[in-house]
């Protein structure tokens, strides 16, 4: 069998991904038309024709919000497999570099102040950043340790301390309107979304999607170690940083837009491996796909099971842990020689 | 040529230097081997000779780019046997460049020429340490690089893997590449190596034909351990 030196065997990676970007196509079409108007399930498409609501909820809440959990999903995918590859560990994801916890400060700061909409968006992905910023600059300055060691110390310092700052937000939080206000936003859910919130976010996390799925093959020789890398020609200290930057750059941008939705750039790299058989350079594509279509399916279900609303986050987090659970039960998720 | 000058390093937190005045070449169409004791500084040499560690002072002369095979490498994604080989594709290519089909056809060639071409799409997380050791090879031999330095390639490997190491090494110094490597394993050194350099405390302390420098005497003196002849079976091609 021949290999194309991007995925494993060339007709399978390849193919896979067409089948899961057509997988995709159907998901996002079925979410679009599923909800609670006009009755639960599927909408009709004959009802466009006589009812002008049914056009506008399909036109102004579901295609931004199908749209929204497409660029969610896609960019934690695609970021957490890049975290994946970058720190040469199966089990991180993008929220590794304190970027969620930094988010979460920065919205729970504007919901106090009183603000929502592009101010909610701005401080949560000014947070996002402040984290990711600090988690890099902590990593310069330790003394011990390669660059993937210390990012992740500085990570691990970093999130505790912003996650400390949003329980004293919290604390001080009027309990009857701001503390319901930060705990939902930090579930995590799409129920904020318009075309704004999705214009807000869609800059930087397609820039950050695009880059990824462009250094794709980069980023997976990153994943070597740091002397087999640098003699291949590649800076791993440098492209580490960028690449890792990007990555939580996209992430902040859809934290700040949807919440705290966890799991997804953990499980979604996995699923995407055992898909396209493959743990190579396609597995960055393949988890955007997959990660898309998950956060699709997700957030159907989260805003069209029940009369009310479940957030996004929990069920991602619901559904992730059972995924999980199955594949290690399986023995068919595998976590290198760790 | 490659030459490592007066080479001085030191590790951060380390009061003693790793290398102090260190001094060796090699030259292309040989393979040379570094013999010392461990910590005698053979790693940090190689790392510099690679061009992988900058020297504190002293300087590194050297025509050609070099591959680097460092003793350790932890591998945790399953890529196949022939992505792993095609990542020394990557200074052939443009940065966001992605191996095409003469990358392909280079990185498979590179595991025909080490006998692992039957291997191409297994895991490379799924083979054993001499298989991974000559797929290793194989990647450093895709690169194309005038220089291949490798750290211990030797180490943990069966006597068969040993042998078949050796082969692929002379193979690259008889076609005009330059090999530079460490070992411990004296039997290894005198079947495959034309030059050997004696390493100690940092410093080199000989230099000459591998054959005359491996002697009982000078070995006894090397790692402070009375040695004596053996004579150990050896594959044969």
């Amino acid at each position: 069998m021949r290999s194309d030196g991007t995925g494993g065997p060339v007709v399978g990676a390849s193919r896979r991904l067409w089948l899961a970007a057509a997988a995709l196509v159907l998901a996002a079409a079925a979410a679009l038309l599923f909800g609670r108007y006009p009755k639960p399930g599927f909408m009709d498409l004959r009802v466009l024709a006589d009812d002008p609501v049914a056009l506008r909820v399909l036109l102004l809440i579901r295609a931004p919000r199908v749209l929204a959990a497409l660029l969610l999903g896609a960019t934690l995918g695609a970021a957490g497999c890049a975290f994946q590859l970058i720190f040469a560990n199966p089990l991180v994801d993008a929220g590794f570099l304190g970027v969620s916890q930094g988010a979460s400060l920065g919205a729970a700061l504007a919901l106090v102040a009183g603000s929502g909409g592009a101010a909610l968006f701005g401080a949560a992905f000014a947070g996002a950043l402040a984290a990711l910023g600090l988690s890099v600059f902590l990593a310069g300055r330790l003394r011990f340790g390669g660059s993937v060691l210390r990012l992740v110390l500085a990570g691990i310092a970093v999130s505790a301390f912003f996650s400390a700052a949003v329980a004293l937000v919290k604390y001080g939080a009027d309990p009857r309107n701001e503390l319901p206000d930060i705990s939902y936003w930090m579930m995590g859910g799409l129920s904020r979304s318009s075309w704004e919130q999705l214009g807000l976010a869609a800059g930087p996390a397609l820039v950050a999607l695009a880059a990824l799925v462009a250094a794709r093959w980069r980023i997976t020789l990153l994943s070597l170690d740091e002397a087999t890398a640098a003699s291949l020609g590649a800076r791993p200290g440098l492209e580490r940083a960028l690449a890792l930057g990007l990555a939580a750059a996209g992430v902040a941008a859809v934290t700040a837009m949807a919440g705290t939705v966890s799991w997804i750039g953990i499980i979604v790299p996995h699923a995407a491996r055992l898909i396209l058989r493959s743990e190579g350079a396609a597995t960055i594509p393949g988890s955007a796909l997959l990660g898309a279509a998950f956060a699709v399916v997700a957030d159907a279900i989260a805003r069209g099971l029940f009369a009310g609303e479940l957030p996004l986050g929990v069920v991602t987090a619901l559904l992730g842990t059972a995924v999980f659970v199955a594949l290690l039960a399986s023995q068919r998720l595998r976590l290198g020689r760790a | 040529m490659l030459r490592l000058l007066d080479l001085s390093y030191n590790y951060k937190g380390e009061p003693r230097p790793a290398l102090i005045g260190f001094t060796a070449e090699a030259a292309e169409g040989m393979v040379t081997a570094l013999l010392g004791p461990n910590g005698a500084g053979k790693s940090t040499a190689l790392g510099i000779a690679a061009g992988w560690r900058r020297p504190g002072s002293g300087r590194l002369e050297r025509d050609g780019q070099a591959a680097f095979l460092p003793q350790m490498e932890r591998l945790v994604f399953a890529f196949s046997c022939l992505e792993y080989v095609s990542f020394g594709r990557a200074p052939h290519l443009p940065y966001l460049g992605t191996p095409g089909g003469r990358d392909r056809e280079i990185a498979a060639d590179a595991l025909r020429k080490v006998g692992m071409i039957d291997k191409r799409d297994k895991p490379i997380t799924a083979l054993s340490g001499g298989e991974l050791q000559l797929v290793r090879l194989a990647r450093a031999l895709a690169q194309e690089a005038a220089w291949t330095v490798l750290d211990e390639p030797s180490d943990m490997l069966d006597p068969g893997h040993v042998a078949q190491v050796s082969s692929v090494l002379r193979g690259i110094a008889e076609s005009g590449g330059g090999v530079l490597l460490s070992t411990h394993d004296l039997g290894f050194a005198l079947a495959v190596a034309d030059r050997a350099v004696l390493v100690k405390g940092g410093r080199s302390v000989a230099s000459g034909p591998c054959s005359e420098l491996v002697t009982p005497e000078a070995m006894g003196e090397l790692y402070g351990q009375r040695f004596g002849w053996a004579k150990l079976p050896w594959p044969t091609h």
